[in-house]
């Protein structure tokens, strides 16, 4: 080590994010160079001093009125309308398609081309087109509209207007409309993936959710195209916060692969050891965690386990982990 | 990171479940929900008013960066895609205002021992700090005022995004691989800029040690 890369070093250290074997050698160049001795002394003397100018805590008057006045600010906002929330829902569930940008922009063509054909269709079939553009119903038709279109019925989300004519039994109904989509491909397909990914985080059931979750950890399993990030933290994410215990065990499953490498894998498998409601997930966390060198949260986690937990099983099976405590450093 | 003991144990569980109702109030405020907005509120605004009070030396600009900042959060919420936490997304919206803030005022000169409350009166941060012997010493004050103004001079001539690397990890105690995170950048990055700032002070403060 020269002195150039101790001096980086000793700041790192001084601020205790150095990792023990770039400490150790660190600690090994300063006993031969007083120069790197005299530059952390500096550098601890420097931290001293700049603790001369304190963080002070905001103190209840402060926290009060800025409370207020964010109340006031937002209550003074607009209620969002409709169809503001429809947007702004649309939007949230598109934003998870940054990741594959042209399939995005497809699916969306493909969504809006079948809603305003089908549409159009509907509006052929059972209306009478009025001058404003509405839907004009005869009111003696209403049962036939639903009994013949009930799955579009299903599908209107906002009734906004119902406007009868004067003197006619034509009645002007202004709805909207979610039109169902299906899609299909390979699970190699970055569109089918984005959905998936989805549907592991707002699943309308937690069957839906296991069965995303399940063919996503398998393409992690099996090594295919989970070198980036977006399968991960869907994996992640299940694994921290979805409620059902089959979904988390297999979002663990997935994440085997990373947890050598990947030190945000390993610090979610490590809150899942100690955290996790479900003794097979907290067992099987223990199983996966691999000797991680210069990694010490995996010891001392083992280490409160092995000592403190309530569950007897948890604590063997972290005995046994560390009796292999040369391998892990 | 762990427990030590069976409290600890059961305090991560306890951990557990005050994270499952965060989770909630996220998807609760996404769907419109103001009163879980307002407990998201709740938990973070401490921490959001500390750093911008001991960045701004003003509580007015305080206020202003905490109004911007859950502002901007309520605006943007239904963004949130639950990729990384939401302390890490509110102190992202949190820092890149300081930073805006920061290079506003980078041409002005601050006497940050003194902060400046809501009515615009100026209260002096180094006053406030006690000596615990049991005399005062008017000498060591003064000196200790001279030294706040000193520390002060030598932050102002960081770059903005220096200064809030070492108030992150100096002041705030943050980890490296937070702020970059935080900064939209790398953890290897944020070293390197804590090292350049760190150099910077010592420089400036040469003459104190």
């Amino acid at each position: 080590m020269n002195c150039e890369v101790a001096h980086e070093r000793i700041v790192t250290s001084a601020y205790g994010e150095l990792p023990d074997e770039q400490a150790h050698e660190l600690e090994r160049h300063m006993t031969g160079c007083p120069d790197c001795s005299t530059e952390r002394e500096q550098m601890l003397a420097l931290k001293v001093l700049m603790d001369a100018d304190p963080v002070i805590d905001p103190g209840p008057n402060l926290i009060a009125r800025s409370r207020l006045r964010l109340e006031e600010a937002l209550d003074a906002l607009p209620p969002q309308r409709w169809y503001e929330r429809l947007e702004q829902r649309l939007r949230n569930n598109f934003a998870g398609m940054r990741a594959a940008p042209v399939a995005a922009c497809l699916l969306l063509a493909v969504g809006v081309g079948a809603g305003g054909f089908g549409g159009y269709r509907l509006a052929l079939k059972q209306t009478v087109q009025s001058p404003g553009g509405a839907a004009a119903i005869p009111v003696n038709a209403k049962a036939s509209l639903q009994t013949a279109d009930t799955p579009q019925l299903s599908n209107v989300t906002t009734i906004s207007s119902i406007v009868r004519q004067p003197n006619s039994n034509i009645v002007e109904v202004r709805f909207s409309q979610l039109v169902p989509e299906r899609v299909q491909g390979s699970l190699d397909d970055p569109a089918i993936r984005q959905l998936l990914m989805l549907a592991s985080e707002n699943g309308a059931s937690p069957g839906l959710r296991d069965d995303s979750v399940g063919l996503l950890a398998a393409e992690c399993r099996a090594a295919h195209g989970c070198q980036g990030v977006g399968i991960r933290n869907a994996l992640m994410v299940a694994l921290r916060y979805d409620r059902d215990a089959s979904v988390r065990r297999k979002a663990l499953e997935g994440l085997r692969p990373y947890v050598a490498q990947d030190i945000r894998v390993r610090n979610a498998v490590l809150e899942a050891l100690l955290y996790d409601s479900d003794p097979q997930i907290r067992t099987a966390s223990i199983n996966m965690l691999e000797p991680v060198e210069a990694d010490t949260s995996v010891r001392q986690v083992l280490y409160a386990v092995a000592n403190s937990d309530n569950n007897p099983q948890i604590r063997n099976v972290s005995r046994q982990v560390l009796s292999r405590v040369p391998e892990i450093q | 990171m762990g427990g030590t003991n069976r409290d600890g144990t059961s305090r991560g569980r306890d951990r557990l479940q005050e994270r499952v109702p965060e989770v909630e109030l996220i998807r609760e405020a996404q769907a419109g929900s103001r009163s879980a907005f307002d407990a998201l509120v709740r938990q973070y605004e401490h921490q959001v008013l500390r750093l911008a009070l001991h960045l701004t030396g003003s509580e007015h600009d305080a206020e202003d960066i905490y109004q911007e900042a859950f502002l901007k959060a309520y605006r943007y919420i239904g963004n949130f895609r639950f990729e990384c936490s939401f302390y890490t997304w509110i102190y992202r919206i949190v820092t890149n205002l300081c930073l805006d803030q920061l290079r506003r005022r980078k041409t002005r000169r601050e006497d940050r021992s003194v902060v400046m409350d809501h009515s615009g009166e100026e209260i002096d941060l180094l006053a406030s700090v006690s000596d615990e012997r049991s005399y005062s010493n008017p000498a060591k004050e003064l000196d200790r005022k001279q030294l706040g103004e000193k520390i002060q001079a030598a932050l102002s001539k960081l770059t903005p995004r220096e200064r809030m690397v070492f108030e992150l990890k100096h002041y705030q105690g943050l980890r490296l691989r937070t702020i970059g995170e935080l900064l939209n950048t790398t953890e290897e990055t944020a070293k390197n800029t804590l090292f350049r700032a760190t150099k910077k002070l010592r420089a400036q403060l040469a003459e104190l040690r």
